[in-house]
């Protein structure tokens, strides 16, 4: 009986790790944290239960590509202008770049240094009139750039430890969506959208005096920061610790309005760097700003904050500059996202929307217990009033089962959606079927003659592949589920993968267990099965 | 002991199968007729759309074409206006219009906020329980991701059944998966139930489930084909079928009585998925005794019959296998 004694022990330390963490989901998370005993971690509702905005967007291509092929005709214009060439028209119409040149040789160069570009291809020709369109490759790339710079905005606008909204998730989703989750009542669908919606301030500063930590530099202005100055931060990425604390003037030198553009690139001396163009006001601006300031260093900040405070080498005349430092191709590409991000309306649209109100997420919750409640005791009592105390044993196990599976779902931080819960009580139903399929087994192997304690070995024994089998390939259904479903319906795979293991672990050993308690070794002539 | 199927039964349950396959190719018939005169109702998430779930304040009197009414005005053609609930002093609707053009998801979304101030102020005080808006790009992919899925599902379950059984009984089990989605979707249809992500969830879900008596039934053929080599496979599997008949209604019945229970009071929100699987299991149970051993009998008599080379027989025998897969 030894070797069974270390199994009662193994049941009884599972339930009670397990019983602890499902114990947890019991109490709200900040009781959770601030208790020394209960774990930190529980299941999270999703959506559907807590109610809540769930979004899917995906960048609005059209305005994208429009908005860059209006960057492609001003360069191509400011090139044609060196060439001494003027077509009669260039313009940006239904996503292509139309150039009315005037003659055919004017039309030949036009071609020629468009085709250069390599981010041009010709959408169609008539007489002189040429009309580009971006190449495919080209056109994945602004897709790409508008989905880092959607997640890079509504990710700092959700995050933002001030104005943010806590609980919430951005991610990306595929290759070019990014799913968007606000929790709770927090915030209306308009409201959420113009959050997500708004253009970030970006601003460019001269820095006046810089310092490892704002102590540091409000002890080398002792006696007051100087008129009309501010101190603000150059934090490090996905914290709160400050890199470097600048002095400032508090109005911009200028602001993000003006640029139009902005994209990472190499240069042979500097290597990656971000490339940046303002419009022509932006641009005599600029060129003043950077020529006075040589060898200080210019603070872009995104909504107050220091992003990157590249030092000034030379005037930065024509619109048109880049910046340097140490740049590798990902801080590069990050950097030109915040400017994008700061100047230009975040192009996106709304693929999928699933938003629960409160009230329906409370009612779901509600008719979810009385539904897990009533399905369990129906089968239940079933199983008590088909199999008497073998059906107790059943339900001991189903018991068992739900601990293990709340448990494990609370350990992992699972999310609970209302199809989980149905997963759930379908998953009670379906745990049951492993018990039937070992207890008509022994009944089976009663009628043919055997004594009990032998029926109930050999039913265990010549059932366990059955369940096995039967468990497999519901598992089996279930991951496939998994990999396709979304939201709510992953939800439902989720307990269903979970409740199909513990169930299988419950059904095979609880039952078993009790059954060596009683009738144990006693030489019964008879099963209450 | 407590039985409600004594153990010692013996119906005959192959001889009936081909009232069993007329049976179940006649639901299925009627469903695929019933689609050009009734349609297939596809949710939004397969088909892109716009549903959103309101309810009225308390004393708020209305029908379902006021609301229509004022959901038209403010330019959304055609909504579909269900009510729903019992609680007729804040009566619940729910509002079904498809997607305008492409690429109209950001003015979608705020056609719902025009929704519901044209319904504040056309007809009284609401609250909006639920949005959901799938554009039609992702409908689309839905749709392709829940064809795959629902393919891959079977032939996993093909090749899992395939290696644990012999290459025998493999095709017998998935037909009567086929078999299982096929008529419970038909069910379903013949309903006026529209299919939507839930729907699909539980089928795959019974595709993994609908298996677990056949497998049973499976596992005691080999076994009783071992103990009895003498006995012709019909009287084998007729014997096996009645041996494991308590075990396939009890385990069934076990799981349809917490899937009822989600019928009854799972709520509104999760009724598709509850009564799909409801349907489903009851099918299933059907299959597994009366579609899935025929099958694999079937198949059995062909390849015997191939062996032997009696090309008459085989071609009879053969005739129904072919026009079941």
């Amino acid at each position: 009986m030894s070797g069974s004694r270390w199994r009662v022990a193994g049941v009884v330390a599972s339930l009670l790790l397990f019983g602890w963490y499902t114990l947890a989901n019991f109490f709200p998370a900040s009781v959770r944290q601030d208790s020394s005993w209960l774990p930190d971690k529980a299941i999270r509702l999703g959506l559907d239960l807590q109610g809540g905005i769930h979004w899917v967007l995906g960048p609005d291509l059209a305005v994208a590509i429009e908005h860059e092929l209006d960057v492609l005709r001003a360069s191509l214009q400011e090139t044609l202008t060196e060439k001494k060439v003027t077509p009669a028209r260039i313009a940006v119409e239904n996503g292509q770049l139309i150039v009315d040149a005037v003659s055919p040789q004017d039309t030949a160069t036009i071609r020629e240094i468009a085709i250069e570009t390599k981010v041009l291809g010709i959408a169609r020709t008539e007489g002189n009139l040429l009309a580009f369109k971006l190449t495919p490759a080209w056109e994945r790339e602004v897709r790409d750039r508008s989905v880092e710079q959607m997640l890079e905005v509504i990710r700092r606008r959700v995050d933002d430890p001030i104005q943010g909204i806590p609980e919430s998730v951005v991610t990306r989703q595929g290759d070019d969506r990014v799913l968007v989750q606000i929790p709770g009542g927090q915030l209306d669908r308009e409201q959420a959208r113009n959050l997500l919606q708004q253009t970030g301030f970006l601003e460019f500063k001269i820095v006046l005096d810089e310092a490892p930590t704002e102590e540091l530099l409000r002890k080398r202005h002792a006696d007051g920061l100087p008129a009309d100055t501010v101190i603000v931060f150059e934090k490090e990425k996905g914290s709160d610790r400050v890199l470097s604390a600048y002095l400032v003037p508090k109005a911009a030198n200028l602001t993000g309005e003006s640029l139009t553009d902005a994209r990472s690139g190499m240069d042979p001396r500097y290597g990656w760097i971000v490339n940046f163009t303002f419009n022509s006001d932006g641009a005599t601006k600029f060129g003043k700003l950077t020529g006075d300031n040589i060898g200080k260093r210019l603070a872009i900040l995104l909504d107050g904050q220091v992003y990157s405070a590249p030092s000034l080498q030379t005037r930065i005349g024509g619109g048109r500059g880049f910046i340097h430092g140490r740049f590798d191709s990902d801080s590069a590409a990050e950097l030109s996202v915040i400017l994008r991000a700061g100047s230009l309306p975040v192009p996106m649209k709304i693929e999928e929307e699933r938003t629960i109100g409160p009230a329906l997420g409370a009612d779901s919750i509600r008719s979810g217990i009385w539904a897990s409640l009533l399905g369990f005791g129906l089968v239940a009592a079933f199983a008590m009033i088909y199999y008497r105390l073998s059906g107790v044993y059943a339900t001991a196990g189903l018991l068992a089962n739900v601990v293990l599976l709340l448990g494990v779902m609370g350990m992992s931080g699972a999310t609970l959606t209302m199809p989980g819960i149905a997963g759930l009580v379908l998953t009670v139903g379906m745990a049951i079927d492993a018990n039937v399929i070992i207890y008509e087994r022994i009944r089976d192997e009663l009628r043919a003659g055997k004594l009990p304690r032998a029926a109930i070995r050999t039913g265990f024994n010549k059932a366990f592949w059955t369940v096995m089998d039967a468990n497999i390939t519901t598992l089996l259904a279930g991951l496939v589920l998994f990999q396709y479903g979304t939201g709510p319906i992953k939800g439902f795979a989720v307990t269903l993968c979970i409740g199909i293991i513990t169930s299988v672990y419950t059904a095979l050993v609880i039952p078993r267990l009790l059954f060596e308690f009683y009738p144990g070794n006693r030489p019964v002539q008879t099963l209450s099965i | 002991m407590f039985e409600l199927i004594r153990p010692d039964t013996h119906y005959d349950f192959i001889g009936k199968w081909k009232y069993c396959v007329a049976g179940s190719i006649a639901i299925i018939l009627l469903g695929l007729a019933a689609i050009p005169v009734i349609g297939i109702r596809w949710g939004i998430d397969f088909v892109g759309g716009t549903e959103v779930q309101v309810h009225f304040a308390e004393g708020v009197v209305t029908d379902e074409a006021r609301i229509r009414d004022a959901v038209q005005s403010v330019g959304v053609g055609e909504p579909s206006v269900v009510r729903y609930g019992e609680a007729d002093s804040s009566p619940g609707f729910l509002i079904r219009f498809q997607s305008g053009a492409e690429d109209q998801g950001a003015e979608q979304n705020q056609i719902v906020d025009r929704i519901q101030q044209a319904l504040v102020q056309q007809v009284g005080a609401l609250s909006v329980d639920r949005v959901e808006y799938v554009g039609p790009k992702v409908g689309a992919e839905l749709r392709r991701a829940g064809v795959k899925s629902m393919l891959i599902a079977f032939a996993l379950i093909l090749v899992y059944v395939g290696l644990r059984f012999s290459a025998q009984f493999a095709p017998g089990g998935v037909i009567a998966l086929i078999h299982d989605v096929l008529v419970t979707s038909s069910i379903w249809l013949l309903c006026g139930q529209q299919f939507d992500l839930q729907v699909l969830a539980a089928l795959l879900a019974l595709i993994g489930y609908s298996i677990n008596d056949t497998i049973v039934i499976f596992d005691r053929i080999r076994e009783v084909m071992g103990i009895h080599t003498a006995q012709d496979l019909p009287s084998v599997i007729n014997q096996a079928i009645n041996q494991t008949l308590s075990r396939t209604i009890l385990t069934s019945g076990a799981t349809l009585l917490a899937v009822i229970a989600l019928v009854l009071v799972g709520g509104e929100v999760i009724f598709p998925f509850a009564a799909t699987m409801a349907i489903g299991i009851v099918v299933g149970s059907y299959s597994t005794v009366y579609i899935a051993s025929p099958i694999m009998l079937l198949l059995t008599d062909r390849k015997k019959a191939g062996e032997s080379k009696v090309p008459a027989k085989a071609k009879k025998n053969g005739k129904p296998a072919k026009a079941r897969a």
